[in-house]
């Protein structure tokens, strides 16, 4: 059985409907009128020990949900799940002695107490033996360079130091499965890189299974090799990176720069169909094209042909791309047949 | 998990809140003294009736000092040691709840320590005064036997309010807004405890001993100290009084926490 397994795995919530104002709230007072909202419908969902899973999607799709659901903080409405072979719900603090989580926007930590010791308590909350916690902590403080800020408590941290202090506080106790909603949310780039190594050693020395929630698509390229995709509480699509960006990241694009304009390249490849033209200037402009159409080539020999290519570079589309094209509602991705 | 466990990680998370409260409350004297002279108060409102009267409905002074101490004295109990159940609507509303359904360490167990009222001090102080002076006033005949029992009586009585201060704080799972309201009135209905159960009419009584028990913090536990006839063995229901209020909070508390939501994000 996979570490975590998730069966028809559904959850809603009962919201109350009020019309606006004070008369809305009133006549809720006296006639309650409530809306069932599916948050998540059934989904199924398995992982096995030791992977990177990307668990992405739009706001409200149902991300958090799951993971708290996964996690034994949510009781699901409907499904099973097995997570480290238990229900986590039912035998919610044996589940939480296999699991690691963080949730970017809450802390995990003692407001007021030094970030050391909260760690201490994490110790014999965890009941982790002398010498693992002191690798642990020894390796953990040296890899997200904490030295600076363990003896501050979690209120005095700037948002970068206590989500690397939140992420150690996560991983003291060597968890088989790690959650992560959301870990890297308004952190600068060199500690977004310090926290992506961090996960990455971890999973790599550990056979941590890793499940992540994150609208950066730097987290994802980075660190996950698979991913699901969800909208509207249900999956969508549930994956390989390589094989979504392989499949829907078709497009290519080449910017130039030229020595001079060229009026009949620009009226010729707007009649190309599969080729996008973007002006910048006179002298600058852009090729986008379908790269399962035209080769780069094809596209660089026809400038050419027009006049002297001064600089030109090209970029492929990545997975931000797909990705926003799924929450913008461009791309009917519909694939879960295709992919599995 | 084993209660000594228990012990240890409750008094664990204690310490560290206690320390950060030593660190960050500079209005601890102040909280203190507000809570004792609150109690002072409303000694000096007793004997200025009592002044008037010798006895209401066959109880004196002193016997209506004790049950009046023995409410606060619980009351501070409560504070000092499990005023984390007065935080349950903020946890349940800004969803603060998960960060404990994370640690395998009992909710219940969590809630308690989320904050150590200072407050609890004074009123644990003036009233354990009170009750010893009402104990010296009050004629009491000591023997090695009724001093046990006393304490008995005092520990189910702390049980008993604190197990109400969690099921009627568990309502937050139910009424989701940040307030307090609800757990506040029933606090308050602790003040009808505070006088012989004898001034009300049966209703009343039926009520504070059965539904809200507070009758067994005070009044029964009265009767026994002061050997009131008429209402003698019934302070023996005690025991059963906290040992189901208990479960029936926890209960309550359980039950609530099936509901929790969680916030968006």
């Amino acid at each position: 059985m996979s570490i975590i397994e998730a069966r028809g795995l559904t959850k809603s919530f009962v919201q109350a409907v009020k019309e606006p104002g004070l008369k809305g709230a009133l006549k809720h007072l006296i006639v309650p009128r409530n809306i069932t909202k599916v948050a998540v419908h059934p989904l199924d969902l398995s992982i096995e020990t030791g992977e990177t899973v990307a668990y992405v999607g739009p706001n409200g799709a149902g991300k958090s949900t799951t993971i708290k659901m996964l996690s034994g903080i949510l009781k699901p409405s409907g499904g099973s799940i097995s997570v480290n072979g238990i229900n986590p719900y039912k035998k919610r603090m044996e589940n939480a002695a296999g699991i690691g989580a963080v949730f970017g926007q809450r802390t995990q930590l003692w407001w007021d107490i030094p970030i050391v010791e909260s760690f201490s308590l994490l110790k014999d909350i965890y009941e982790i033996p002398d010498h693992v916690y002191r690798n642990n902590l020894e390796q953990f403080i040296e890899l997200l360079g904490m030295n600076e800020f363990i003896h501050l408590s979690a209120r005095k941290l700037s948002l970068g130091q206590r989500m690397r202090a939140d992420l150690a506080a996560a991983l003291l106790h060597n968890p088989p499965i790690v959650y992560l909603d959301e870990p890297t949310i308004g952190l600068d780039v060199s500690v977004k890189q310090k926290i992506r190594e961090f996960i990455k050693k971890i999973n790599q020395e550990q056979q941590t299974t890793v499940m992540l929630t994150t609208h950066d698509l730097g987290d994802i390229e980075d660190l996950c090799k698979r991913l699901i995709i969800i909208d509207h509480g249900m999956i969508i699509y549930d994956g390989s990176l390589s094989e979504v960006k392989s499949r829907f990241a078709r497009s290519r694009v080449i910017f130039f720069q030229v020595g001079s304009p060229m009026p009949e390249l620009f009226a010729e490849l707007d009649q190309t169909p599969g080729i996008r033209l973007t002006l910048q200037n006179e002298q600058e402009f852009s090729v986008a094209f379908d790269r399962y159409e035209y080769t780069a080539s094809d596209v660089v020999s026809r400038v050419m042909r027009h006049g002297e290519v001064i600089d030109f570079r090209m970029e492929d589309a990545n997975i931000e791309q797909v990705i926003k094209a799924v929450y913008d509602g461009n791309l009917d991705l519909n694939l879960n047949q295709q992919a599995q | 998990m084993r209660v000594s466990r228990m012990f240890y990680l409750y008094r664990r998370l204690y310490v560290q809140q206690l320390k950060a409260i030593l660190e960050y409350n500079k209005d601890f004297y102040i909280l203190m003294c507000s809570a004792a002279l609150t109690q002072v108060l409303g000694f000096v409102f007793l004997w200025v009736i009592y002044d008037r009267i010798p006895d209401i409905n066959g109880w004196q002074f002193w016997e209506v000092t004790f049950m009046y101490a023995m409410i606060f004295v619980t009351e501070g109990v409560g504070s000092l040691f499990f005023e984390g159940t007065w935080r349950m609507s903020r946890l349940v509303n800004l969803g603060e709840m998960d960060r404990y359904l994370l640690r395998p360490v009992p909710v219940v167990l969590q809630v308690f320590c989320t904050g150590i009222g200072i407050n609890g001090l004074g009123n644990m102080l003036i009233g354990g005064v009170i009750i010893w002076q009402s104990l010296i006033h009050g004629n009491v005949h000591f023997t090695p036997g009724k001093i046990f029992i006393i304490l008995l009586l005092l520990i189910t009585a702390v049980i008993i309010r604190v197990s109400i201060n969690l099921a009627a704080n568990s309502a937050a799972f139910w009424i989701k807004n940040a307030g307090n309201a609800f757990p506040l009135m029933v606090h308050n209905l602790a003040d009808l405890a505070k006088y012989p159960l004898s001034l009300f009419p049966q209703a009343i009584r039926v009520f504070v001993s059965t539904v809200l028990p507070y009758a067994f913090i005070s009044f029964y536990p009265a009767t026994y100290v002061f050997g009131k006839s008429g209402w003698s063995g019934w302070w023996m229901l005690a025991p059963v009084a906290a040992l189901g209020s208990m479960a029936a909070a926890y209960g309550i508390f359980r039950f609530g926490l099936s509901r929790y939501e969680s916030t968006g994000n």
